[in-house]
């Protein structure tokens, strides 16, 4: 009996340690097998016949494999849960146009720089290869795509209302912000109900998204008090004091809705929404849709990088992975699947690019946007930029729903932000 | 009895083994057994859940984005939390929020568990039909609702404009937001809530009620003079348990707004304390201070279910017996420590 239950003990204890064992405390590694690279990336990021290639055999790393892992849901909490865990973290992430709110903690990934990036510089958009760089000169994150921004028009609703129908025309139309919101007028005289925008902070954002300057400086000062911000705020309360935003705030059902029956004829977006947007909340206005440079000049909203991680079982392979998986030719098919524009300029002029979209009468989508990322300027993002936006665009609501004016949203929102910044020692 | 008269032979046996110290680890030994057997359950809730919540406590006192180092800021999250005019608005949304749902949906539960038990044919498809919102998914039901209310095209001013109503912007406006979420709320909850209390409708005799009857009381005096009051422990339980489901409202401003980068939608008007607590943790990476919320949540709720327990737990009666009864208690004690230290007279007369 008392035998018994000593074996019995004993055997609990030895599972015990065993468990803890295999958990692997304090271990510092990555997560899969050691010919195995392990990915992370959210779904509609990256092109699943490449990574199918690179997972039967890394291009130029022989032996090695690439094991991808799609993670849905809250993307970047459960890679923050995995850094924090210091085990089991992948050897390359995918990180969103977020990347600078990682540059407090670069020294969580390796600087591309010492495995020679330098090289691939030349392959790509220059302002897009900056953003991935801290201001300390620390090469974090490696492009992936961009968000080219550009106007997208409803043909049949602006010849409806007598207004230019054609790209060219339509540009020259509106070359600025103030003709593009004359436009949006004459459309509404004509069309009841026609809106420009969906809401004031799509507006706001997408006028920022052309500015050479955001919220700080690379030095660390808050900008965002400065009148370059409060233009792009003026412009978005103009927008809705006419009359001529559709009041279907972000994430709502009614964001699709106003795309489906037709309330949103104009909009200036980025290359993303022509399959968020027309392609998949109006299918029946296949056809109707133009696409021509934007109001106010090029900009860019959203696209992606890679980084590795310092837990890396093979730094060489993983470099190898992502020069191969974001170059030009490469690009050019994950633009088809799963519908990412291209960092790297060579992409442009790939016939799998150029081709005409029915969906937009035939116009060759990919020349505009194209066009709209070789002229964007390039700007700073710094790590604060959400903690900064957030505040801003709230106050933007308050404005559009009528709880707030102007005056009031801009004083409430600056105290906010600086609140916020100097809570996280950023000012 | 019977049984521990029967132990006692052993037990004394034990108690002269006791005495022998070659012999005492031998128990602890003995129960090893039933204790390993026990500590499954208690090793997960060690990791799962007591560890968490003292390190939240531990969290709370620093600064943390996630992977960098913690550094040590004392109290300052809690400081910061207190004149942090958003944290008030999200509790006081909460609490509109709470009151919007909770007092319709437990009158309406118990008005429809009283139509229940009176229900004559189709009882268990009733029971069911009216239970089935609450195994539906939350996120579901959200974004159905979240349909009915949007402000466009919404089912609810689609059918106000054809009654001739004009449109409201629901999800726009902070009442309007607060409204649809206790809509959500409530329409979850009060199937639940029914069967709660109709468990406790059979629970009361139908004795009573007959003898009501040949007194002459109609339904209604039936309901208010026997119904509710007997059902009391019941509506307490359900009480309290509306109140702390509803301090910790999330899922449904998350899936209404989660996605348009403000967490509470338009003018903060659907942030609740709990989704405050997300967006500084999980979404700007403050840990620290979404663990001070955290904490701050905690005492409300304690605070919540002391008042609910007042208010509507025991008869005033009861308590006031228990309160004598300590009085008496304290009394005795007092006199005995008076009998036992003479010469400490002074002290107990405190």
């Amino acid at each position: 009996m008392t035998l018994t239950r000593r074996k019995f003990l004993a055997l609990t204890a030895g599972g015990a340690a065993a468990a803890s064992g295999l958990t692997g405390c304090g271990s510092r590694s990555s997560l899969g097998a050691p010919d195995e690279l392990s990915l992370w990336a959210w779904t509609g990021s990256v092109n699943d016949d490449l990574v199918a290639q690179a997972a039967q055999g890394i291009p130029g790393a022989p032996g090695k494999k690439i094991s991808l892992t799609r993670i849905g849901g809250d993307y970047k909490t459960k890679l923050l849960t995995s850094l924090a865990g210091k085990s089991l973290v992948p050897d390359i992430v995918g990180l969103n146009d977020d990347v600078a709110t990682y540059f407090p903690n670069a020294d969580q990934f390796l600087d591309l720089h010492e495995l020679g990036a330098d090289k691939f510089k030349g392959d790509f958009l220059e302002w897009k290869w900056k953003l991935g760089i801290t201001p300390e000169n620390r090469m974090m994150a490696y492009p992936m795509d961009t968000g080219p921004t550009a106007l997208f028009y409803r043909r049949d609703v602006f010849e409806k209302a007598g207004l230019p129908t054609e790209p060219a025309d339509v540009a020259a139309a509106a070359p600025e912000w103030d003709d593009f919101i004359a436009l949006g007028k004459k459309l509404k005289q004509a069309v009841p109900g026609s809106a420009i925008t969906d809401n004031i902070t799509s507006l706001y954002q997408y006028a920022l998204a052309q500015l050479p300057k955001r919220y700080m400086t690379p030095d660390g000062a808050y900008i965002g008090d400065g009148d370059h911000i409060k233009q792009a705020w003026d412009l978005a309360v103009r927008v809705v004091k006419e009359g001529l935003s559709a009041n279907a705030q972000d994430g709502s059902t009614d964001a699709n809705a106003v795309v489906t029956n037709g309330r949103l004829v104009a909009f200036v977006g980025a290359v993303w929404w022509a399959q968020l947007g027309p392609k998949n909340a109006a299918p029946k206005t296949k056809g109707l849709w133009r696409v021509t440079p934007a109001p106010g000049g090029p900009g860019n909203r959203g696209g992606s990088f890679l980084a590795i991680t310092k837990y890396c079982k093979d730094p060489e392979a993983a470099f190898a992975f992502i020069t191969w998986l974001e170059s030009a030719k490469n690009q050019a098919q994950s633009f088809l699947d799963p519908v990412l524009f291209p960092s790297t300029p060579a992409s442009y002029d790939d016939p799998r690019m150029t081709g005409p979209d029915p969906f937009f009468g035939g116009q060759r989508i990919v020349d505009v946007f194209a066009d709209s990322a070789k002229k964007y300027p390039g700007t700073y993002f710094s790590p604060y930029d959400s903690i900064i936006g957030d505040p801003i665009k709230a106050e933007l609501v308050n404005i559009e729903i009528g709880s707030k004016t102007s005056e009031q949203a801009w004083r409430d929102a600056q105290k906010l932000v600086d609140r916020e910044l100097t809570r996280v020692g950023a000012i | 009895m019977a049984v521990s008269d029967a132990l006692r032979p052993t037990a004394t046996v034990s108690t002269t083994q006791d005495t022998d110290p070659s012999k005492r680890p031998n128990r602890f030994r003995q129960a090893l057994p039933q204790y390993a057997a026990v500590s499954p359950f208690f090793v997960l809730f060690a990791i799962f859940g007591a560890f968490p919540v003292f390190f939240s406590i531990w969290l709370s006192f620093h600064s943390w984005d996630g992977i960098g180092q913690m550094t040590w800021v004392g109290l300052e999250q809690y400081s910061y939390l207190l004149t942090d005019p958003t944290f008030w608005k999200s509790i006081t949304n909460t609490l509109i929020i709470w009151v919007i749902s909770t007092v319709p949906m437990l009158l309406l539960a118990l008005i429809i568990a009283n139509a229940l038990h009176n229900a004559t044919r189709f009882r268990s498809f009733y029971r069911i039909a009216y239970f089935i919102p609450n195994i539906t998914s939350v996120v579901a039901v959200t974004m159905v609702f979240g349909s009915i209310f949007s402000n466009n095209f919404g089912l609810l001013n689609a059918f106000m404009t054809s009654v001739g109503l004009d449109k409201i912007e629901w999800l726009s406006q902070p009442w309007g937001i607060k409204v649809a979420i206790a809509t959500i709320v409530a329409w979850r909850w009060t199937g639940y809530n029914a069967i709660i209390f109709l468990a406790g409708l059979q629970a009361i005799s139908s004795d009573i009620y007959e003898a009501a009857k040949v007194d002459g009381a109609s339904p209604r005096q039936q309901f208010w003079q026997i119904t509710v009051p007997l059902l009391r422990p019941v509506i307490l339980f359900t009480t309290v348990t509306s109140t702390i489901g509803g301090l910790q409202i999330f899922t449904e401003s998350q899936v209404l707004f989660g996605s348009s980068g403000a967490i509470g939608g338009p003018g903060d008007g659907g942030l609740t304390i709990v989704s405050y607590l997300y967006d500084n943790a999980f979404g700007s990476n403050q840990f620290g201070y979404g663990a001070a919320i955290g904490w701050a949540l905690f005492v409300l709720i304690v605070l919540f279910s002391i008042i609910n327990w007042r208010l509507i737990g025991g008869s005033d009666d009861e308590r006031l017996t228990k309160r004598a009864a300590r009085r008496v208690q304290r009394k005795i004690a007092a006199e005995q420590t008076a009998a036992g230290t003479a010469g400490k007279e002074s002290t107990d007369a405190h």
